[in-house]
């Protein structure tokens, strides 16, 4: 008969979601019935099925919306489409915003490289170049921008985001352009809240430069290099010659003076772990720091443990990594030698599969 | 407050977006961002910025397209349809600079469930996630869209833009592959 000489293998998922007509519903009841290969089939399609229930639904994160308001136009359309009248105002307007930019570029350009940035007092009286700011200004790039015990100020870097700038510090203004906005950080601390693409912002410190991908974050160092930088969205990479901390939401990473990036660790790790990581650091990555981190390790702190293998000695490179395996699964095609070696394709391959669990 | 389902989205919510008010974007932001951000998450193997981008274009699309969204089909297959064409979009734009569908960035993955910290779960859901990444991305979209938003085989189609006997195949070949993966995953991590 022929409706036992067809497989029904592509039918299966809609059969077993009950979305075939029943005609059809029927003809693949009858095959299964009479045919070992589709019922095996049928085994893995519900298989298949039933792990799909696994996965998870994530909450989009807030910069999400930011973005996305920031590129919308600032009045609703229907305030200038619906009346002819709002269509005069409107187009008046929009020939004086076109004059009035055309003129702040022209302005721009003479007098300043690149774009600007808008810096307004929070408290006390900041100083730009030199000079004591009362009100909102623009800085530029080269520009210098200090602050004493009692005054802060906030700077708006374009639609990218925004950088609050706490007493004591002192920062110039390197890089202003749409495809990086970079600053030197001297001395003192700021807060970052970035909702741009990754990759645009930019702060560089004595021990590294602090890169955005996509993040809220608080830095301060030091004139030595000597800080701490704390993530409370996204993801920064902290790197210094070659090497690199990639800090999530959550963590935190000591900069230390002509060593770059600490090691990241998790603000919830427990005060032993934590202890643990700042000592073996002090100890230059030898001795017995190394057993109370392992011992006191979460699979969330796989994020500090992947990130100890580069900077130890081959031995303890094996204890991170029975410790590793056993707190998280090893993905398939991750293979020790490799890890042992080193080998940066493996390296990054485990980083990414762990990621899910920090 | 308009009262909406998870499923239905009042027609004066669609013409106020047509007149641009950010307020009516607001809400049905606030109704399918998740699944929105889950679906290119998932698609691009937890990129995070890729899956960020992906939504901000796809409800900055809606503002703009919304115009030609007639109602003949239903509002959220319409919006998948600007999630497929923004996620197709990326993987071409990968494949010219040379990138691959693999992550090449460590992501936040938020919402974590506090049964990852458990071994055994932690190990099912790393290999589900690892067996989906590695289907085609056909089949990983037929399946993600069925999967967060139980869209019917009718409107994975119309989101696809394909029959719906294409997607009944996607989703049974799928399947198939993605329980042949973990069999063989799970074996090579034993």
């Amino acid at each position: 008969m022929r409706m036992f000489s067809k497989h029904v293998s592509s039918l299966l998922a809609a059969y077993i979601d009950g979305q075939l007509r029943a005609r059809e519903a029927r003809r693949v009841t009858l095959h299964l019935e009479h045919c070992e290969h589709c019922r095996r089939e049928r085994e893995l399609v519900e298989s298949g099925m039933s792990a799909v229930e696994h996965l998870s639904l994530v909450h989009a994160p807030d910069a999400i919306w930011t973005a996305i308001e920031a590129a919308l136009p600032s009045r609703p359309l229907w305030q200038t489409q619906r009346n002819p009248a709002w269509r005069f105002v409107f187009a008046t307007l929009v020939f004086i915003l076109l004059a009035g930019a055309g003129f702040w570029v022209f302005e721009q350009r003479i007098h300043r490289p690149g774009m600007a940035w808008e810096l307004r007092p929070i408290q006390g009286t900041p100083v730009v170049n030199a000079k004591p700011v009362h009100g909102a200004v623009r800085v530029g790039a080269g520009e210098w921008i200090e602050t004493n015990s009692s005054a802060s100020v906030t700077v708006k870097l374009g639609e990218i985001g925004v950088v609050d700038i706490g007493p004591n510090t002192r920062l110039t203004l390197v890089t202003a352009r749409p495809s990086e906005n970079r600053l030197a950080l001297v001395r003192g601390q700021i807060h970052a809240k970035i909702s741009a693409p990754p990759k645009l912002f930019f702060v560089d410190t004595a021990s590294g430069t602090a890169v955005d991908l996509g993040c809220e974050y608080s830095l301060h160092t030091d004139e030595e290099g000597s800080g701490q930088l704390d993530v409370t969205q996204g993801w920064v990479a902290f790197q210094w010659k070659g090497q690199e901390s990639l800090v999530p939401a959550g963590a935190s990473c000591l900069t230390l003076p002509k060593a770059g990036p600490g090691v990241p660790y998790f603000d919830d790790a427990s005060g032993t772990f934590k202890r643990g990581v700042y000592n073996f650091a002090a100890a230059k990555f030898e001795g017995p720091w190394l057993e109370v981190i392992l011992g006191d390790a979460r699979v969330r702190d796989t994020l500090t443990l992947w990130h100890l293998l580069p900077r130890v000695g081959v031995r303890d490179r094996e204890r991170i990594y029975s410790r590793m395996a056993a707190l998280a699964p090893v993905p398939a095609g991750i293979s020790r030698a490799k890890v042992l070696r080193l080998d940066p394709e493996t390296l990054k391959r485990w980083k990414d599969e762990l990621a899910w669990v920090w | 407050m308009i009262p909406l389902s998870d499923r239905e989205v009042a027609a004066e919510i669609i013409e106020s977006c047509r007149a641009g008010d950010r307020e009516a974007l607001r809400v049905l932001y606030d109704l399918y961002k998740d699944r929105v951000y889950s679906i290119a998450l998932h698609f691009f193997r937890g990129d995070q910025p890729t899956a960020s981008d992906i939504t901000q274009q796809v409800f900055l699309k809606l503002m703009t397209a919304i115009g030609k969204f007639k109602g003949e089909a239903a509002f959220s297959t319409w919006l998948y349809r600007l999630v497929v064409n923004a996620c197709q979009d990326a993987v071409r734009r990968r494949k010219r600079v040379g990138l691959t569908t693999q992550r090449d960035r460590l992501e936040e993955i938020a919402g974590k469930s506090s049964h990852e910290d458990d071994y055994a779960h932690a190990q099912s859901v790393q290999l589900v996630r690892a067996a989906v990444s590695a289907l085609p991305p056909a089949f990983r979209l037929a399946i993600l869209l069925r999967y967060f938003d139980d869209l019917s085989y009718e409107q994975i189609a119309q989101a696809l833009h394909c029959s719906m006997g294409t997607v009944a195949s996607r989703l049974s070949r799928g399947h198939k592959l993605l329980a042949e993966h973990l069999k063989r995953l799970r074996w090579e991590t034993k």
